[in-house]
């Protein structure tokens, strides 16, 4: 059965239009392979 | 950099698995595996692009346009996503109603989890009516009628969010609850036993198709009632116009026939009364023929006979009546070739002598008082020699003495005028008091 109260709070808010700026500004755009040279120029 | 190359190679598979997510409609299945194509290779347009789709079509605009702008700005040249970014912002309208939305759900989840649950489901109401795609609007809306225990709408959109995203594993969780809460669940279960059941099938087993039912008598009854009506119905549409049109080309050849033969008959009515009027002249021809000959004046055989008479009275020596009776005579009608000798000889002597000889006659009866008789023999001997201008005068005077003045006038003044030089000319005009 259903925990409605937890249900709830699992849902989160829809981004808005007006934050589409903020949220392209904030986007963590790192993928596997800038990981895999970073590590790799740690190492060096 | 073969670690690069391996990155691509999962980002890759990840986009085909999510690609054909995304076919089969399974959208959350399908971003799941987008994003992680994405995490290892952001370079991955085709990936990005999906996944804005997906946002978009599940009702989640902004998220969208986040990806697709990303991806423009990744590649600039050859991307889709400016073609959907394009549609998006042409019309004004769209981007502003999906703002709206957006901001009616976040309204309605704080409504929600503040406890005014009322409020929450209007607004939510609201905002999937204005786009039933927002998939997370609904499925708020399916766990606040949940929790209202109003099962049926709660239902109602959670198919339709299963509609959007078949692989929704939120949606199909609630959808398995309230199915165990309506009933609905145990009707699938013993469908699915029936349908997966293999009883065998024994020879006493009749299956009777689900639609079957036993009818009433006063089904059957009306069975047949509405049975006849169709047959006579389609009798009268089908069968009769045929019918009806065979019977007038039947009646109408027969008065075509009919018309023919009235036609022909008329024209042997005529062709006979043509006959019959020509038959009709003939006769009345041959009827003028005969009287001509037969008549007792002018006829031919009437003429035979005065010349017979006045070849008598010339036997007889009485010159007076064959004079009286040639005069009767019309000598052209006889053209007897044996005859007319005879005829001129007559005619010579008359010429010479019978016109004198009425002449006398008519003095004669005019002495007697007998004018009438008078006026006849002047006539007879005028018809012999009409150029007399004596016999006229004779004639004139008896007539004057009958009382016909006007008739006598006549003749006096013909006597005036044709013979002037003749005495007779002279005592007309002392008659008429010239």
């Amino acid at each position: 059965m259903i925990n409605f109260d937890e249900e709830i709070k699992r849902f989160k808010p829809s981004l808005d239009v007006e934050q589409v700026e903020d949220a392209i500004v904030k986007s963590d755009l790192t993928d596997m392979t800038d990981i895999m040279m970073e590590l790799i120029k740690q190492e060096r | 950099m073969d670690y690069v190359k391996r990155n691509h190679q999962i980002a890759n598979s990840y986009y085909n698995l999510g690609l054909e997510k995304a076919q089969i409609r399974d959208l959350s299945g399908a971003a799941e595996c987008l994003k992680k194509s994405l995490h290892f290779n952001k370079y991955q347009t085709d990936a990005r692009n999906l996944l804005g789709l997906i946002y978009y079509e599940m009702g989640e605009a902004a998220d969208a346009i986040v990806q697709w702008v990303i991806s423009l700005n990744l590649q600039p040249k050859d991307n889709r996503c400016d073609y959907y970014l394009d549609e998006i912002q042409r019309k004004q309208g769209r981007l502003e109603i999906a703002s709206q939305n957006v901001k009616k759900y976040n309204q309605a989840l704080w409504y929600a989890q503040t406890g005014i649950y009322d409020l929450a489901i209007l607004q939510l109401v609201a905002a999937v009516e204005e786009n039933d795609h927002y998939v997370k609007a609904q499925l708020l809306l399916a766990l606040l009628y949940m929790a209202q225990e109003n099962y049926t709408k709660a239902g109602k959109a959670l198919h339709k969010v299963l509609q959007i995203d078949r692989g929704n594993q939120k949606a199909l969780w609630y959808m398995s609850i309230v199915k165990e809460n309506t009933g609905r669940a145990e009707v699938e279960r013993q469908k699915m036993d029936h349908a997966f059941s293999h009883t065998k099938l024994e020879d006493d087993n009749i299956i009777i198709p689900p639609t079957y039912k036993e009818s009433s008598g006063a089904q059957v009854v009306l069975n047949i009632v509405i049975g006849v009506v169709l047959g006579i119905a389609a009798f009268m549409t089908l069968v009769m116009p045929a019918r009806t049109k065979e019977l007038n080309n039947a009646h109408n050849q027969e008065i075509l026939s009919y018309s023919e033969q009235l036609s022909q008959s008329n024209i042997k009515i005529d062709e006979l009364e043509s006959q019959l009027a020509e038959a009709n002249g003939a006769r009345e021809n041959a009827e003028a023929s005969l009287a001509s000959v037969v008549d007792d004046n002018g006829g031919l055989v009437s003429q035979y006979v005065l010349l017979v008479r006045v070849l008598q009275a010339y036997r007889d020596d009485d010159f007076s009546t064959a004079a009286q009776l040639y005069s009767d005579m019309n000598p052209a009608l006889i053209t007897d070739p044996n005859v007319v000798p005879i005829l001129q000889t007559i005619s010579q002597d008359m010429a010479e002598e019978g016109y004198q000889v009425l002449d006398q006659m008519g003095d004669a009866a005019a002495g007697s008082g007998d004018y009438a008789g008078a006026v006849a023999y002047y006539d007879k001997s005028l018809k012999l020699k009409g150029d007399n201008p004596g016999v006229l005068y004779d004639k004139a005077v008896a007539l004057n003495a009958q009382g016909q003045q006007d008739t006598a006038n006549e003749l006096f003044g013909e006597i005036i005028k044709n013979y002037p030089d003749s005495e007779y000319a002279v005592m007309a005009k002392e008659i008429r008091g010239y």
